[in-house]
C-alpha cells in the first residue's frame, strides 16, 4: 500500500531522514516510536508530501508521487490527524467533516451530511454537530479530527501524535476510536508516545532514530526483546 | 477675527455637493483597491515566483511614490503615451483604487499569513487544492482579523481623495477652493470642509468598530 525508497530530507543543514525504506502492507497498522527530534513526523509527513522529500520516493497504493495532480489524487485516499487537531475554527462540526467530500469528491450535500452524521455518531459525538471546534474539549476535537479525515473515505490514515496535545483523562476516548478503526481492517501508521496502545494496536513497531529505522518488529519483539542499545535504552525511559 | 456664519450657512450645500463627490470616488475606490490587494495580496504569497516578483513590484511602486505624484501621472503622462485624454473621474478613481490596492494588498498578505500553517495543511492533507483551501478555510478567517486595518486604510483614502483636487475635480476641497476664490472667506470655508470630512471619517471608523464587534461576536461560538 505504501512504498518507500532510500528517503531523505533535510531542512537546510539539517539532515532529518538519512535513507528511509518501508513497506506498508494494506490493513497493517504501522506505530512509529522514537526521541523528539528523531524525524518520526517528518517521515510521516513525507507519506502525503507535506514535506517533499530531498531524495527517494513515496508510492501510496502504486501512484508514484511528484506531480502537484497527483499529489492531490494521494491526498484524496490519505486521511491525516494532526497533534493540534486543525479544525476549521469558523465552522461547525459538522461543515468541517462536509467541506472535502462536497468540494473533492463532488459528493451531494445531502449525502455528505448523511455521511457526517454516521461519522460523528461513530466518534461519539452526534450532538455535537452544530457546534463549533472552541466549545469542544481537546478530546472531542480530536475525534472529530478523525472523523473529518474519515469522510473521504479514506485508504490510509496517518496519525501525528494523535494524543500528545491532549489532557491525560482525554487520551482514552482518542485511542478506543483508532482502536476501532484498527480492528476494521482501515490501514494506519501512527506516530505516537503511547507504548500501551502501540503494543496492543500495532502489528509492527519501528523504532527511528537519528533519521533512521533503527529496529522494527512485532510489538512484542520489540518491547520486550530489542536488540539495539539506543532502543533498549529508549525503552527504559518511555517504560 | 470677523466668522461670518452666513457664508457657512450659504456654501454649505455647495460644499454637500462637494462632499457627496468625494464619498462617490472613495466608495469607487475601496472597491476598486478591494478587489486589486485581494487579488494582488494572495498572489503576493503565492508559489509561482515570477507572479510574486510582480506583485511585489506593484507594491513597492505605489507605496513607494506619492499619490499627487501617481495623480498626475494618470491624468497627464499617461495621454502622453496614448494619444488620447483621460476623463477626470476615471483618472481620479483610477489613481485612488491602484494607490489603495497596494495597501490593501499589504493588509491582505498578513492577514493570510496570521492564520496558523495547520489549517492550510489540514486543508491541503484532504485532498483540496491550494486555491480550495485559500477560498473555503483561509481566507474566511483572514476578513476578521483584516477590518479593523481595512477601515483605517478607508479613512485615509476618504482624506487622500482630496489631491484629486488638483485635476480640478470638483470633489469637496477643490469646490472649498472654487467658493473661496469668489468670497475670500477662507476661515470660514476650510473650516467648514475640515468638519465635513471629520463627519464622514468618524462615521467610517463607527462603521469599522460595529463590523468588528459583530465578528467577534461570532467567534465566540
Amino acid at each position: 500500500m505504501i512504498d518507500i525508497e532510500n528517503l531523505h530530507k533535510s531542512f537546510g543543514d539539517a539532515h532529518i531522514l538519512k535513507g528511509i525504506d518501508l513497506h506498508i502492507k494494506e490493513k497493517e497498522v504501522v506505530v512509529i516510536i522514537g526521541p523528539s527530534g528523531s524525524g518520526k513526523s517528518t517521515l510521516l509527513r513525507c507519506i502525503n508530501y507535506l514535506e517533499r522529500p530531498t531524495s527517494g520516493t513515496v508510492s501510496v497504493d502504486g501512484i508514484i508521487l511528484g506531480s502537484e495532480a497527483n499529489i492531490n489524487d494521494v491526498r484524496k485516499e490519505v486521511g491525516m490527524v494532526f497533534q493540534r487537531f486543525n479544525l476549521f475554527p469558523h465552522m461547525t462540526v459538522l461543515a468541517n467533516i462536509m467541506l472535502a467530500p462536497m468540494k473533492v469528491r463532488q459528493v451531494s450535500k445531502e449525502e455528505a451530511e448523511e455521511r457526517a452524521r454516521k461519522l460523528l455518531a461513530r466518534v461519539g459525538l452526534a450532538d455535537k454537530a452544530e457546534s463549533y471546534p472552541q466549545q469542544l474539549s481537546g478530546g472531542q476535537q480530536q475525534r472529530v479530527a478523525i472523523a473529518r479525515a474519515l469522510a473521504m473515505k479514506p485508504k490510509v490514515m496517518l496519525f501525528d501524535e494523535p494524543t500528545s496535545a491532549l489532557d491525560p483523562e482525554m487520551v482514552g476516548e482518542v485511542l478506543d476510536v483508532m482502536k476501532s478503526l484498527a480492528k476494521e481492517g482501515m490501514t494506519m501508521v501512527i506516530v505516537t508516545h503511547e507504548m500501551g496502545f502501540a503494543r496492543e494496536v500495532g502489528d509492527r513497531v519501528l523504532f527511528v532514530d537519528d533519521g533512521r529505522i533503527l529496529e522494527q518488529g512485532t510489538p512484542e519483539a520489540v518491547f520486550e526483546h530489542p536488540q539495539e542499545e539506543r532502543t533498549k535504552n529508549f525503552l527504559s525511559k518511555v517504560l | 477675527m470677523n466668522f461670518n456664519f452666513d457664508l457657512v450657512v450659504t456654501s454649505f450645500p455647495l460644499l454637500l455637493l462637494g462632499a457627496g463627490v468625494t464619498i462617490k470616488i472613495t466608495a469607487m475606490s475601496v472597491a476598486l483597491g478591494v478587489l486589486i490587494g485581494l487579488f494582488v495580496g494572495i498572489v503576493r504569497i503565492c508559489r509561482v515566483k515570477p507572479l510574486r516578483f510582480l506583485a511585489a513590484v506593484y507594491v513597492d511602486f505605489f507605496r513607494g511614490t506619492p499619490l499627487l505624484v501617481q495623480i498626475f501621472l494618470f491624468y497627464f503622462a499617461v495621454p502622453v503615451i496614448t494619444g488620447q485624454r483621460i476623463d477626470p473621474y476615471v483618472a481620479a478613481v483610477g489613481s485612488c483604487g491602484i494607490n489603495s490596492g497596494a495597501y490593501v494588498a499589504e493588509i491582505v498578505r498578513a492577514g493570510i499569513q496570521s492564520i496558523d500553517e495547520g489549517q492550510m495543511e489540514a486543508g491541503r492533507s484532504l485532498g483540496m487544492t491550494w486555491v480550495q483551501t485559500m477560498r473555503y478555510i483561509i481566507v474566511p478567517q483572514a476578513i476578521k482579523r483584516v477590518i479593523p486595518p481595512l477601515g483605517n486604510e478607508f479613512i485615509a483614502l476618504l482624506k487622500d481623495s482630496s489631491l484629486v483636487s488638483v485635476i480640478g475635480f470638483e470633489e469637496l476641497t477643490r469646490r472649498g477652493q472654487l467658493i473661496i476664490a469668489k468670497t475670500y472667506g477662507s476661515l470660514e470655508i476650510w473650516f467648514s470642509v475640515a468638519i465635513i470630512y471629520l463627519v464622514m471619517t468618524l462615521s467610517i471608523s463607527r462603521l469599522v468598530a460595529y463590523l468588528e464587534k459583530r465578528y467577534n461576536t461570532d467567534d465566540r461560538h
